[in-house]
Formats: structure tokens, C-alpha cells, sequence
């Protein structure tokens, strides 16, 4: 019982399984073979996941070290691939079709890319085997990795994915900070970031100005854009305590919110389980990253650390921005909760990172 | 350090998440939960005005007006009969009646119902001033579309009608809706993203009893833009006008441009048949045998008849297989294989441009066997047959042009010479549509241009030109004047098929066909042609459905290029 790697995969399975049960309750009324079918699907998609996550849990993750170069340059390679024969789907060309599911390169980059960080920061100095990265200055500390994400992420904003982009943007800081580079520098890119903002604004698309516009006062478009947070609240809020029950979600069920099954499954949850289940669901993700940062804390191969350091956190940043989206807390910036929402990629993805977490924690000793 | 202060942010970010949720769920949740138990958020939709559509001078061919719809909120049971019960006194329908509208069109809690569409303005007096006392009815301005020429044109037009299922499957993603009101046919429907208007409207909170209590938000709505047409009302209506009491379809063509002047098909339909609702006029519409929904011109497909000879001729000449000099006797019947061919009347020996004037089957017969079939279908393709012209209107039918090839691949059939008879004067398995043919005898107008017809000029005053296809048709410039000439004289000679156009004010020039169909029915006439014949200005095409024959095509035309004249448009 003891076992993090049983743990982890206890809490996951119980996340996962809340998720199905939201997934049936918000789509079991929708008409259509596609719809009927959505909950067996994602139920296939967890056993999948969980084959994943054991394969990921019993190979050594010093592999990942080795062969950070070739996912890296795979990952590009998807990237790219997406604009060449990528799938649109509601105004996005974010999909690659793989013989019979839509793959979203985009969700394996950002595990890509924390594992690139990892092995970036650390490498350790020749003389006296400590790390580097403190003593790196502005160029390899900030600049290097900085065009090393940057590639990928302006793949995936013209995808158009923002929400990934700001998911990846967000590792970037938090692996500059752990590991040790120079507070100095992270602060000059976070100056750089800020002032460049008003420049940035004129790449985005128009519904993405709009969803930000719409953020800061979602009753400027009622009819369009401000609907769904002003409904995704709405659908909280009505949960109170206690919720409203199972299948009984009358704001999900009745199709006032949009995109219930995916990226606001939260919300679904939050209405027919009220703040005891929401709590619950929040407790239960609180323990598994907890389980990461513990893993990562006790490992003392800095790679391995930095790894679970950064598994960790990208679960961590997606849950704040998914939930605190459904809260009106952030811009609908369509990024699915981890786990709990419908979608097989993402799943994917956070079983795989989840077995690299349990390996880490098996093979630490190693070192 | 740094792993400790990452540490209690890991452990803040979940306790700003639960404090969120404890805000909004007890601390807000009463408030949240009345919004969801009453949904006290309703969305007034004010719909915005659907582009017009005008001629090229800019006279509107459709436009909208106002027309009031009667709304009601849903809420609790009592106020909804009381109201209900008022609106019926000034409407004069019965309450039920009523009652069964508000039912059928109810959808969620937050949107108003329509219960009564398109009620006069002296009732919408009356009911604003009942309003007072019933806060729960709403009067909808809502703009429709009329139809001042009432079926002028309506083929091009199209109609407007609720979504179907196979649309809104197909255009969902660009942002239509179910109960979306869209184009079904003609411009109505290959324009309808630029025609069609943004919804716009308020969402207010609203009380228990149905009163607004406060504007939440408000997006103006956005107007759809007005579709500037290449037709010419004078011209069309003196189409219609002349095609009356007949089934067919005629099209006036800018030779250079392609610009369509007038389309007209008949039996036609009334637009506005699709606004009023009425459902047993539209399963009529629907239903009827003679199919008044179809565009003839572009999608109707025929056999050519002899027009189709130029083809043959123009391939003739081009290939050398017969030269201006070669000359066939005309006995009134040949024997190709077992089978006896016959011409429709007799002839002597006779050249290419008697034969065209005469439209002698015979000699069309030999120069076909001369060429073979393959080379026919050739020429036919260069003149643009067998394929959509690429008008932007929808439904466009391709048309088929036989071949051996063709023959063997779909009828695992042996091509004979019989066959090449037949598709040397335009019948047999040849099937175009009178578009084509107006295009293919605009080649022969602006001697060898193959344009493109199209009809949309300007969408919101930019005149739209990108996409145009003008391709040069490789002929030589002796064949084409030689042709020419010969179409002149099919007018001009007294024994031409197409004599009785002579003696107009303006030269014209053209082609006659009799293209027969299933043995007891009534051949189908053509006529297409161009007129002024030195500098054509426009090119005619008149197909009668089991019109008799090209005869009746050439008086009809005859008709409309006198119109024409006394309306001073040529």
C-alpha cells in the first residue's frame, strides 16, 4: 500500500472513472450513434492509458535522457505534420488522423518539451559534478532554452492552440526556477513577456482577442463567446453544497453548456456533486501531484528530479487554468482538464507522464 | 528553497481552486442556484436585415420589410394562459391555437416562444397596450423578404427557407444554427454566407414575473450584404414575359464577358410561397409534375438537336476532313450498317454552308463518319460541353458527351456507326443544358472565346472579378467566319431554318434544332444565336420542352428580340 506507483495509479484510475461518469451524464441524452458511443470509447481510452503507464513505469527513465535529441525532433516533425495533413476541427487544425483516432501532437509537446528541459538543466560541470545551471549565464540560462521551446510553441499557436502555448510558457518559467537559473534572468523574461504582450496581441485570431476580451467581461457578447463562462458559472454555482445528483445537471443536461464532456467537464461535475464532490475531486488531484513533488524531492539524479519536478507542475498549471477557466477565472482558452475530460490524447499523455513519475520513483535508488 | 516556495504555491493554487469553489457554490449559490432554477438570464435575439439582392442597374429585386412577430417569455403557468388568453381577443385566434404554437416552438426556459409571425400594425398597437399589464409579451420586429416582382427571376434567386438537417450538418461549423432561416437555390443559396445577417441582441436578467430587471449585455445586430446581379430587369421580364403559357427556358448572354442578362425558365414558382408557410402550397410546389423548382437553364439536359452540328462542322473544317468546297448529295435517307437514317426533307448536292442553313442530316451524317466519334467528343469537350460551366449558381449539371471510350466503360457496349450518326446531329445519348449551349454559341459571337457565364456583378458595391475563367478556344479565325457566315445565313436565306427571324431592325445569326425524344412525345426546340451580328451584344438561347420544334423556338425568340427593340434595351 505504500507503493507511490500503486498510489498513483489508484488516484488516477479514481479521477478517471469520475471523469466516464460526468462524460455519460452530460452526453447520454444527445442524440446519434457518435454520442451513445462517447462514454465506451473514452472507458477504452483509460485501459489504454493504463497499458501506457505500465509500460512507461517499468522502463528506466534514463532512456528518456538518452533519446531527448530524436523526441524532440519527433515532436517537430508532428508539429509540422499537422499543417500538412492535419484534421480541422472547429476552426483548428490541431488533429493528425492515425488509422482510427485523432492524435493532438500538441499534447505529447508539451511532455516532450518538459523532458527536453530536464536533461538541458541538468548537465552537470565537468570539475565538481554539481549543476550547471546556476552558474549559467543569460545566454545559455535564458536564451538557449528559450529558442529550444519557442520552435514548438509557435507551431502550436498557429495550429491555432493557445491554451497549450500558455501551458508550455508556464513550464518554461517554473523549470527555470527549479532549476536554479538565475532569478534575475527569469525576471527579465517575464518583463520581456509582459511588454511584449501588445505585440503579440496582433497575432492572435480574431476569436482568441475576442475569448480574451470576453474574460475580462464576458457580458460584452452574452449571445456568443460570454455564454459559456456566464453558463459554465451558472452550472457551479447552482451545485451548493450537496449538488444536484447524478444525471440530474440541469444545465449540462439541457445543453445550456457548451463543450460539457471536454473542457468543461469541471463544471458538469461541480453542478451534480456540489462542493463536496468538487472538493473531493480537487483533494484527489492535490494527492497524486503531491505523490510527484514527493517522488521528485527524494530523487537524487538531478535529470530524474527535474523530470518529476516538471511532470508535476504541467499537471498542476492544467488543472489551475481548466478549473479556473470554468470559474470565470481565466480565458476560455480550451485546454481539457487532465484525466477527467473526454479526449484520448490528453489521457494518453498524462498516463504516460504518470508512468515516467512511477519509474522515477523505482529507480532512484539506482543512483 | 526554491523547491519549498514552489512547494506551498502547488499547495496555494489548490486552496485559491477551493476557496473559488466555496465563493461560488455556498457563498454565491443561492444566487447561481436561482439563476439555473428560473434561468433568469433571457436572450432577446433582434435579428439584423438580409442583404437585398439587385439587378445591374441597381433596381432591388428583393428586399425586406418589418414584419411583427408576437413573443412570449415562458415563466410560471398562470401568467402565461392569462396572456395568452389577451393575445388571442386581438389576434382572433383561439387561445388553443395559441397555446399549441407556444408548445411546438418552446425550446429552453431563457428564450422567448413565437406564438403568432407577421401580424399587421394595428394589432401591434393593440397589443403594446396591453402590455403593461403583461409583462411577458414581447413584439419582435422582424425583417422578411419580399418579393416586389413576385416570380421574376425567382430560379435565380432561389428561396428562403428553414435549415434542413443535410445544411446544418455541413455548415454548422461556420456558425449556422438549428432553425437558421437560409438560401435554398439560385444566388439565395450559393451566396447565402454573404447575404446572410449576424443576430444580434440583449441578454437582460429578468424577475419572477417576467419583468427586465436589468441589461446585462447588448451586441448590435449585423446586416447581411446587398448582391448586385448581372441580370437586366427589362430584359428578364421580357423574357418571362414572352416564355408564359410554355415550358422551357431562356438565356440572354453578354458574348465578352459572360455576364447573364436574362435567365427565365418556366414553369416557375413564387419565392414568397416559402414565407407565408403554407404548407399545403409548398408540398404542391414540391409535388408537381412539371417540376417548377428546377432551373432549367443550368440544370434541365437535353439532347442538343442540330445545334449541335457547329460542333461537328467547326471539327470538320479544323481537321481538314471536309473543305468549304466538299459537297454530299442529300437523297432524304442513307443506310448506316442495317439501320435507315433520314434527313427531313430531301436536298441536292449540297456544301458546309448550305448544309448549316439547310440543317441537312446527311451531310452531317458523313462528315461524322468522316471524323469519327473520338474527335467529335473532342471538339465538343473545347466548346466546354459535358462539364458545369462554372456559374456560381447551384445545382449545375454537367451534361454528357458520348464516346467510345465512355461507351464501353458505363454500357460495356460496342460503339457503331449508328452511333456516330445519331451524336453527329446532336441525339443519342448527347446531353447538355441550354447554359452550355448559349456558351458555346458565344465562341462563335466573340469569335473563339470560351467564357465563363456568370451572374453575381457586385457583392455590397465591390465588383468581384478574381475566379473568371476566359480560355481561348484553339480554332482558326477562317473557321469561325466561315461558321458565322453560315449562321447568318440560316437567318438571312429564305430556305434557312431560322428564316422567320429575318426582317428585323437588328442582323441576327443563330442555329435551329429539333432534338426528337422518346418516340410520342413532342421534340424540344432550340434556338441559340447572337445578335447585332457584327458587333454581337448578346447571345440567345430558347429551349421549348417538347416545344415541336426549332420553328416555335425561332418565334419565340423572334418575340423577345422585338420586346427588345421597343423597349429601346438593344
Amino acid at each position: 500500500m505504500r507503493n507511490p506507483k500503486f498510489i498513483i495509479l489508484l488516484i488516477a484510475l479514481l479521477i478517471a472513472s469520475i471523469g466516464i461518469l460526468s462524460i455519460y451524464s452530460c452526453t447520454y441524452q444527445k442524440e446519434g450513434k457518435f454520442w451513445e458511443l462517447i462514454y465506451q470509447r473514452q472507458i477504452l481510452w483509460v485501459i489504454l492509458g493504463l497499458v501506457f503507464f505500465l509500460i512507461m513505469s517499468n522502463l528506466n527513465y534514463r532512456r528518456l535522457w538518452d533519446i531527448t535529441y530524436i523526441l524532440y525532433a519527433l515532436m517537430i516533425l508532428l508539429l509540422l505534420l499537422v499543417f500538412v495533413l492535419g484534421i480541422s476541427r472547429l476552426g483548428a487544425q490541431r488533429w493528425l488522423r492515425v488509422i482510427w483516432f485523432n492524435v493532438q501532437p500538441s499534447e505529447l509537446a508539451k511532455l516532450i518539451i518538459v523532458i527536453f528541459l530536464s536533461r538541458y538543466f541538468s548537465s552537470k560541470s565537468v570539475d565538481d559534478i554539481s549543476l550547471r545551471a546556476s552558474r549559467f549565464g543569460i545566454l545559455r540560462g535564458l536564451l538557449f532554452p528559450f529558442i529550444f521551446v519557442a520552435v514548438p510553441m509557435g507551431l502550436i499557436i498557429q495550429q491555432p492552440d493557445l491554451g497549450s502555448a500558455v501551458l508550455i510558457s508556464f513550464i518554461f518559467i517554473a523549470m527555470l526556477y527549479l532549476a536554479g537559473v538565475r532569478l534575475r534572468y527569469i525576471l527579465i523574461f517575464l518583463l520581456v513577456a509582459l511588454f511584449s504582450g501588445p505585440v503579440f496581441w496582433h497575432f492572435l485570431r480574431d476569436y482568441q482577442q475576442e475569448r480574451i476580451l470576453v474574460f475580462l467581461n464576458p457580458n460584452i457578447d452574452p449571445l456568443g463567446a460570454g455564454y459559456t463562462i456566464i453558463q459554465s458559472k451558472i452550472a457551479i454555482g447552482s451545485g451548493g453544497i450537496f449538488g444536484k445528483g447524478w444525471l440530474c445537471g440541469t444545465q449540462s443536461q439541457l445543453h445550456f453548456l457548451p463543450e460539457s464532456h471536454t473542457d468543461f467537464i469541471f463544471a458538469t461535475l461541480a453542478e451534480e456533486w456540489g462542493l463536496a464532490g468538487s472538493i473531493i475531486v480537487l483533494f484527489l488531484y492535490y494527492l497524486l501531484i503531491r505523490q510527484g513533488i514527493q517522488i521528485a524531492l527524494r530523487t537524487q539524479d538531478y535529470f530524474g528530479r527535474l523530470l518529476a519536478w516538471g511532470i508535476s507542475l504541467m499537471l498542476v498549471i492544467q488543472v489551475f487554468i481548466n478549473i479556473a477557466m470554468t470559474f470565470g477565472l481565466a480565458p476560455v482558452v480550451g485546454l481539457p482538464l487532465p484525466l477527467a475530460s473526454y479526449g484520448g490524447s490528453c489521457l494518453f499523455v498524462t498516463f504516460i507522464s504518470l508512468g515516467i513519475l512511477a519509474n522515477i520513483n523505482r529507480t532512484r535508488t539506482v543512483f | 528553497m526554491r523547491t519549498k516556495i514552489v512547494n506551498s504555491a502547488v499547495i496555494f493554487v489548490f486552496l485559491f481552486l477551493a476557496f473559488g469553489l466555496f465563493n461560488l457554490q455556498v457563498i454565491q449559490g443561492n444566487r447561481y442556484r436561482e439563476l439555473s432554477n428560473k434561468n433568469c438570464i433571457r436572450l432577446l435575439p433582434q435579428p439584423g436585415t438580409r442583404g437585398r439582392i439587385l439587378d445591374r442597374q441597381g433596381n432591388i429585386i428583393v428586399d425586406n420589410y418589418l414584419s411583427y412577430d408576437v413573443m412570449i417569455l415562458p415563466q410560471e403557468e398562470k401568467g402565461l394562459e392569462k396572456s395568452l388568453t389577451k393575445i388571442s381577443g386581438v389576434l382572433g385566434r383561439s387561445p388553443q391555437d395559441l397555446k399549441e404554437a407556444f408548445n411546438s416552438g418552446f425550446t429552453v426556459p431563457f428564450l422567448p416562444v413565437t406564438v403568432a409571425k407577421n401580424i399587421d400594425l394595428k394589432k401591434v398597437f393593440a397589443l403594446e397596450e396591453l402590455k403593461p399589464g403583461l409583462a411577458n409579451i414581447i413584439i419582435q420586429p422582424h425583417p422578411q423578404r419580399v418579393y416586389p416582382y413576385k416570380r421574376l427571376a425567382c430560379h435565380v434567386l432561389g428561396y428562403l427557407n428553414e435549415i434542413d438537417h443535410w445544411r446544418l450538418r455541413k455548415l454548422a461549423d461556420y456558425g449556422y444554427k438549428a432553425k437558421d432561416i437560409v438560401g435554398f437555390g439560385g444566388v439565395e443559396e450559393k451566396y447565402d454566407y454573404y447575404l446572410r445577417q449576424e443576430e444580434g441582441g440583449s441578454s437582460v436578467e429578468v424577475d419572477h414575473r417576467g419583468r427586465i430587471v436589468r441589461l446585462l449585455g447588448f451586441r448590435p445586430p449585423q446586416s447581411g450584404k446587398d448582391i448586385q446581379l448581372t441580370l437586366d430587369l427589362k430584359i428578364q421580364k421580357i423574357a418571362e414575359d414572352k416564355l408564359r403559357d410554355k415550358k422551357g427556358s431562356v438565356i440572354l448572354m453578354e458574348p465578352y464577358t459572360g455576364e447573364i442578362l436574362a435567365l427565365a425558365n418556366n414553369p416557375n414558382f413564387a419565392p414568397s410561397i416559402f414565407m407565408e408557410k403554407s404548407e399545403a402550397s409548398i408540398t404542391n410546389l414540391f409535388n408537381n409534375p412539371h417540376a417548377p423548382l428546377i432551373n432549367r437553364a443550368i440544370s434541365g439536359l437535353y439532347p442538343a438537336g442540330s445545334v449541335f452540328k457547329l460542333i461537328l462542322a467547326t471539327a470538320a473544317l479544323e481537321t481538314g476532313k471536309i473543305n468549304p468546297e466538299t459537297t454530299f448529295s442529300c437523297p432524304g435517307t442513307m443506310h448506316i450498317g442495317r439501320q435507315e437514317f433520314s434527313c427531313w426533307d430531301r436536298h441536292n448536292q449540297q456544301n458546309l454552308y448550305n448544309a448549316i442553313t439547310h440543317s441537312c442530316n446527311i451531310f452531317f451524317y458523313r462528315t461524322g463518319l468522316l471524323l469519327g466519334a473520338q474527335l467529335i467528343h473532342n471538339y465538343a469537350l473545347k466548346f466546354g460541353l459535358s462539364k458545369p460551366t462554372g456559374v456560381e449558381l447551384p445545382y449545375e449539371a454537367g451534361g454528357f458527351v458520348p464516346s467510345p471510350l465512355l461507351k464501353r466503360i458505363y454500357k460495356f457496349q460496342n460503339w457503331f456507326d449508328g452511333d456516330t450518326a445519331n451524336l453527329s446531329i446532336g441525339q443519342g445519348e448527347l446531353l447538355v443544358t441550354p447554359l452550355q449551349i448559349s456558351r458555346m454559341m458565344a465562341v462563335f459571337a466573340n469569335k473563339g472565346i470560351l467564357i465563363t457565364p456568370y451572374i453575381v456583378k457586385a457583392i455590397e458595391g465591390q465588383r468581384i472579378t478574381s475566379q473568371r475563367k476566359i480560355t481561348r478556344v484553339p480554332i482558326k479565325e477562317s473557321t469561325i467566319d466561315y461558321i458565322r457566315g453560315a449562321l447568318k445565313n440560316v437567318i438571312a436565306d429564305p430556305n434557312g431554318t431560322g428564316n422567320v427571324l429575318s426582317n428585323l431592325s437588328v442582323s441576327v445569326a443563330g442555329k435551329t434544332g429539333t432534338a426528337q425524344v422518346a418516340p410520342g412525345q413532342k421534340s424540344h426546340g432550340w434556338f441559340a444565336g447572337f445578335f447585332p451580328f457584327e458587333n454581337p451584344k448578346f447571345v440567345i438561347c430558347v429551349l421549348l420542352e417538347h416545344g415541336g420544334s426549332g420553328f416555335a423556338s425561332c418565334v419565340l425568340a423572334r418575340e423577345i428580340i422585338e420586346a427588345m427593340i421597343k423597349e429601346g434595351v438593344l
